[in-house]
């Protein structure tokens, strides 16, 4: 037997330049914000000596103007980055000024108490902590929006707002939700929890991590400027040739998802290496936790479909600026070919969504029923089933659009197909109730509303990938209340749940259930008024996106905006529970569930480096009832000791 | 039980063996890998779908004033050549040859920088401009495509020559010019795809193309 030993000398470092952290230490958000703000401002006044403004494209759009805007968009995304340290590091790695250890913590942000989650800082708890601020903030613009929408269509008998600017809503509320539910879960959880599930000091890249923050955070701006440059007016989706004929407001949805899309590929590339390549020892692949299983195939689809969305839009963004002819019908583009690219992501977007969410529900179910999930490999199936049958799937939404009917079929089989994988999870989580006797908390409480909505959200999916029923249905408000019971009451709720689990790790204190539980049933009663009353809208034939509908509607859209409101209420009590709770004074214990995972077994709040040593894993996640076999051996140990004290 | 020593080089900030660092560098380096080639096949979708449908019979340019086959040769030429320097260099640093790497790595920044800006002068003296047509617009765009990536790859490339110098790169720790040349292997492949399609897909097959009329620019 041969063991290969690593002696552990004294580690040799690079030379150090200057103080820890060189050129971050003069950085953080305010010299981002300066940067951005003079980069986009020199860009403006020169692009606009050189841009003729009054230029149109042959859909009468300005297309210098819409230069000038895309450039200066653009610049104070760079801008932004540059100011904030982002490139520091880039330059010194091609300059062979590797970073030493005390460099490492530096950017870490040790010793900086409160300051670092307002700099460039590499640890991945503050990059979770940074994340999970920023979906409450995307979360309460897009939920503001949604308001505005349901107040409009509850005032039935009367316009608030300008038809244009209530498009614009419309389109906006579209894409903030879609992005703060992409990053809903992966991004502070996945940035946060997963790490230390698996065992890690840190995430594999720890500076592509505070990358991928920085850019989404850079990425906003532009969104919000669209409200007041004309907005987003075609829906979420932007179809063509809508998209060109646009104003300036679609440029700043076009650099929002050109730079999502590389903050998540990014993001992506980081979780997929940590889960894959930092396991603590003795974590095989049949002990990691199904919660990082989730992640890792959320990133998969993430990684795999963004770039076609994001495509799409420097595709559209050229047709916009430059005048090129890719969507254009006039000019040799195709409207079917922006569709095709768009829906390559954009449907399994709702994976990359509903994927980490019911990961958290079944992680949390085996604690809450201190029972081992019900068939880990069925899980395991499900997530491979969603990931490969969510490339086969996206004509689904272009049925009626004139592309290809011949093909329409074999996608209806398709769409219909990927309901067994899914079909895996919702069973997976019903094995594991089974017989269980429940540790009713707040998370638990989550897991019914999810398993509910997601039944509900699956069986009219079902319906609406059938060609007959979609003919029908199509652009209703049918299509509406499905995918909010998949992408709020799965995703959402599926966050809520999770958030609420992992609340006291993150943020060293006991949410308050009491408050949280009345603003969750709140949220969740309200939502089942709006959208079962939106199903019924839908049936009767109201078509979505519209400002004014039929008198025969007016009834379903008091009781929908009613309900919004009550939505409204319960996501405030919740957001309530949670700062207070954050500000409170009830601090966590290291392990208040008694779960087995390792995020568990570190002290709250989590030291630098997570772990003192780094952790061995001995036994199953979720083996609940079934005793460490070395808490045997030591029994076994003593008992042998105690025999050897008995005198012969 | 014989016990065998290994003492490799530590990787600075956490101290692992360099080569457990290197594993992960290279899966996150496969993973771009991935995302980048559905990036590029998204332009190549673009491309054929275009060319395949010939909408409104506007694919061709102007004057069927096509792009000439062999620039697009040119630079996937200089972009194996470079290829070629740069994992000459990288196999010559493992069996301890610095120098080597250093002149393989200088060479591959040379003959980059050329192709780049055979790649610009390229899309500057089409004879068509990006506005006429599908075809000049996709032929643009795999263009700026390959651009980009030239220009990542002369950045990595001149950071291996500074690395190399700065004994960052080292026989010992060579991983960094090995991630390099991966990426170079496979911005070769990527770029030589896109050539292959302006070079095989110009006439548009649908001769049957459904028309919609044209519209005039507003004065």
């Amino acid at each position: 037997m041969t063991a290969v030993v690593f002696e552990q000398p004294a580690v040799l470092q690079p030379k150090q330049h200057g103080k820890p952290g060189g050129f971050l230490r003069h950085t953080s958000i305010f010299t981002g914000l300066a940067g951005g703000i003079v980069l986009a401002t020199i860009t403006y006044m020169i692009g606009s000596k050189l841009v003729p403004w009054g230029t149109q494209n042959a859909d009468f759009s300005q297309v210098g103007l819409n230069a000038l805007i895309a450039a200066t968009m653009f610049a104070w995304v760079i801008g932004f980055m540059a100011g904030i340290g982002a490139f520091a590091g880039p330059i010194r790695w091609a300059l062979g000024h590797d970073l030493t250890h005390d460099d490492a913590e530096y950017m870490a942000g040790k010793d900086q108490g409160k300051f670092r989650y307002w700099k460039y800082t590499t640890d991945h708890k503050v990059v979770g902590t940074q994340y999970f601020v920023m979906v409450l903030v995307l979360l309460g613009l897009g939920g503001f929006l949604a308001m505005l929408i349901r107040t409009e269509l509850g005032w039935t008998w009367s316009e608030l707002f300008d038809p244009n600017f209530y498009n614009s809503i419309i389109g906006t509320h579209g894409i903030v939700m879609v992005v703060a539910m992409i990053i809903v879960v992966t991004g502070p959880l996945g940035n946060f929890i997963m790490p230390l599930m698996v065992g890690a000091r840190d995430m594999a890249f720890p500076r592509l991590n505070a990358l991928s923050f920085w850019l989404l955070f850079a990425a906003v701006p532009p969104l919000v400027a669209t409200l007041f440059m004309g907005g987003i007016r075609d829906g979420w989706s932007v179809y063509q040739p809508l998209a060109t004929q646009a104003g300036m407001g679609m440029v700043g949805y076009q650099v929002l998802i050109i730079v999502f899309a590389f903050s998540t590929g990014v993001a992506s590339v980081n979780l997929i290496t940590t889960a894959v390549t930092m396991r603590a020892r003795g974590m095989n692949w049949s002990r990691v936790p199904i919660f990082v299983i989730g992640i890792i195939a959320s990133s998969v689809m993430g990684l795999v479909w963004f770039p076609m969305y994001q495509w799409s839009q420097i595709l559209a963004m050229s047709d916009l600026v430059v005048n090129s002819s890719f969507f254009n019908p006039v000019a040799g583009g195709s409207v079917w070919l922006y569709e095709n690219l768009f829906w390559l992501l954009a449907h399994p977007e709702v994976y990359v969504i509903v994927v980490p969410a019911t990961a958290g529900i079944l992680e949390l179910m085996t604690v809450f029923l201190r029972k081992p999930l019900f068939s880990y490999k069925l899980a395991i199936a499900g997530f491979a089933g969603v990931v490969g049958i969510s490339a086969i799937v996206w004509v689904h939404h272009m049925y009626m659009t004139g592309f290809a009917p011949q093909v329409g079929y074999p996608f209806m089989l398709s769409t219909e197909l990927i309901s067994i994988p899914f079909g895996f999870l919702v069973l997976v989580a019903l094995g594991t109730m089974w017989r269980g006797k429940v540790w009713t908390r707040l998370p638990m409480m989550c897991v019914y509303a999810v398993i509910w909505n997601k039944v509900i959200g699956g069986i009219t999916g079902v319906y609406l990938s059938d060609v007959p029923v979609d003919q029908y249905m199509h652009g209703s408000m049918f299509v509406v209340a499905h995918f909010h019971f998949m992408l709020m009451g799965a995703g959402l709720f599926g966050a809520m749940a999770a958030i609420s689990y992992w609340f006291p790790k993150m943020c060293g204190r006991m949410l308050n259930e009491r408050i949280g539980s009345i603003g969750f049933w709140t949220a969740f009663a309200g939502f089942q008024i709006t959208f079962f009353s939106m199903f019924v809208a839908g049936l009767q034939g109201q078509p979505r996106r519209v400002l004014q509908f039929d008198n025969m509607f007016n009834v379903s859209n008091w009781i929908s905006t009613i309900g919004a409101y009550i939505i409204g209420i319960g996501m405030l009590i919740f957001l309530y529970a949670i700062i207070t709770s954050w500000r409170g004074k009830t601090y966590a214990p290291a392990n208040p569930w008694g779960a087995k995972t390792l995020e568990w077994q570190t002290e709250t709040p989590v030291p630098l480096e997570n772990f003192p040593v780094l952790p061995v894993v001995t036994s199953d996640p979720y083996g609940y009832g079934v005793p460490d076999p070395y808490d045997a051996i030591e029994k076994e140990l003593a008992r042998d000791d105690n025999a050897a004290k008995v005198p012969q | 039980m014989s016990t065998t020593t290994t003492t490799g080089p530590l990787y600075p900030t956490t101290g692992e063996p360099v080569a457990v660092n290197a594993r992960r560098n290279r899966l996150g380096v496969w993973l771009c890998i991935v995302s980048d080639l559905t990036g590029s096949i998204a332009l190549l979708i673009a491309y054929s779908y275009l060319w395949s449908l010939n909408v409104n019979n506007a694919w061709a340019p102007p004057k069927d004033a096509w792009a000439s086959d062999v620039p697009f040769f040119l630079i996937v030429l200089g972009t194996v050549l470079a290829t070629i320097s740069m994992w000459w260099g990288y196999k010559g640093l493992v069996k301890g040859h610095k120098d080597r790497m250093i002149v393989g790595a200088t060479l591959a920044t040379l003959l980059i920088l050329v192709t780049f800006i055979g790649q610009i002068v390229q899309m500057s003296t089409f004879p068509f401009d990006i506005q006429d047509g599908a075809y000049a617009s996709s032929v643009f765009w795999l263009c700026m495509g390959s651009a980009i990536h030239l220009s990542l790859v002369l950045f990595f490339t001149m950071a291996t020559v500074f690395r190399t110098k700065a004994d960052r790169i080292t026989p010992q720790n060579p991983y960094h010019a090995r991630l390099v040349s991966m990426w170079m292997t496979y911005v070769c492949v990527v770029i030589a795809i896109g050539a292959l399609f302006t070079l095989v897909m110009k006439e548009s097959p649908n001769t049957n193309a459904p028309t919609f009329g044209t519209f005039t620019t507003a004065k």
